[in-house]
């Protein structure tokens, strides 16, 4: 009993210094990456506008990934929206926010958050890998599937067909909320 | 004394020779950038694990050993996260999922169990220092051969007015693809394997 007590005693002290050693790092860290987040947010948000007044953040219901929406407006008329949608990704949650107009388009979108393979699924936070999806939901289908791509960018997407199609599918479900709510 | 830096890089190589930490070694070898980040995060938790897994290896009980391991560890790698994602946040989006992997890498389990709970902190200082160079080493030139290859570049930090891109001419346009891939990632490492166990024989021939 004794000898059970001393072994957990010296692994419950060990457990002890690691707690108080990661609380002192992350008492320096926590305000740093806090920052870093807002400013990322901020940053994104000013890109996704495309140039209108963007509104208060709207909380949803979180069915079908919608968490929420920025109204963007014109003069007093909402235009369009940023919808903060989630997809499912290869290694994870895709976090997404993206500029829908009233008639479905996507305007623009931008990869928050995501666990995707680095050189692969990890493509999809650059800028121009989202120009696949821009334009489409008006006239023509937003991409969920390879078929929807031509040859060039569907070789691009070799590799990352989950994180292309978990992206597709949350865009949609985007535009289809806009369409909910206010759309055409 | 020197020896216990030296053998981590060719002769016990982790990656190569003794082939251990091979799901992040392949799975971050996609660029040049990735490797370097990982293998920086890999030292310094081997480095921080070894100093004290040394030094509290009177301390700890045998029994509990793996469990006291793996809290050392897992500090050290959320540590390493946390600042990561603190003070160099482009680089910790770009590792994502593989800086918490680190706690699982067998490297580092293996050289607290192999090494620094049976040696003095010196030589665990040494040993982590020269497994972890060798680990990085090799993730180096598994990443160069993977990304000159399957992107036609090679991606360094950005300085100053260069971008941190060099692209190769003539792959940069048309890229063998299947090196970037997971069967690519394969290949590549099952000849550097064939290649290190070759120079590894002719050595103990000579």
């Amino acid at each position: 009993m004794k000898e059970v007590v001393k072994t957990g005693g010296k692994l419950a002290v060990i457990c002890a210094v690691a707690a108080i050693a990661l609380g002192v790092v992350n008492a320096v860290t926590e305000p740093k990456i806090a920052a870093a987040r807002a400013a990322r947010l901020e940053e994104a948000l000013s890109e996704l506008s495309v140039g209108l007044n963007i509104g208060q953040y709207v909380e949803s219901d979180n069915q079908n990934g919608i968490n929420g929406y920025y109204p963007l407006s014109d003069a007093g008329n909402v235009d369009a929206y940023i919808v903060d949608v989630t997809g499912a990704g290869y290694a994870g949650d895709l976090g997404l926010l993206t500029t829908i107009s009233l008639e479905g388009e996507v305007l623009a979108a931008a990869l928050m958050e995501d666990s995707e393979t680095p050189g692969l699924g990890k493509e999809a936070e650059n800028a121009s890998y989202m120009k696949m999806y821009i334009g489409t939901g008006k006239d023509s289908v937003i991409p969920s599937s390879k078929s929807h791509l031509n040859p060039a960018d569907a070789d691009a997407i070799t590799g990352a067909s989950i994180t292309f199609v978990g992206i597709g599918k949350a865009l949609n479900e985007a535009a289809d909320f806009v369409g909910q709510i206010g759309g055409m | 004394m020197l020896k216990e830096f030296t053998k981590g890089l060719i002769k016990e190589n982790p990656v190569f020779i003794i082939v251990l930490g091979l799901c992040p070694a392949l799975g971050v070898s996609t660029k040049v950038i990735n490797s370097l980040g990982m293998g920086a995060g890999v030292i310094f938790v081997l480095l921080g694990s070894n100093i004290f897994v040394s030094l509290l290896k009177d301390f700890i009980p045998d029994k509990v050993r793996i469990p006291a391991y793996i809290v050392i560890i897992a500090s050290f790698v959320t540590i390493v996260e946390m600042v990561m994602e603190a003070f160099i946040p482009a680089l910790y989006d770009s590792l994502g999922v593989f800086v918490p992997l680190i706690v699982v890498n067998c490297i580092i389990l293996g050289r607290a169990e192999a090494f620094a709970n049976k040696n003095t902190i010196k030589a665990s200082i040494l040993d982590a220092l020269g497994m972890g160079i060798g680990f990085t080493l090799a993730l180096i030139l598994i990443a160069l051969i993977r990304e000159v290859f399957g992107l036609g570049t090679i991606t360094l930090f950005p300085i100053g007015s260069f971008s941190g891109v060099i692209e190769i001419p003539g792959l940069v346009d048309s890229p063998v693809r299947v090196f970037g891939l997971a069967a690519g990632a394969l290949l590549v490492m099952g000849f550097l394997k064939a290649l290190f166990t070759w120079i590894e024989d002719i050595r103990r021939v000579k």
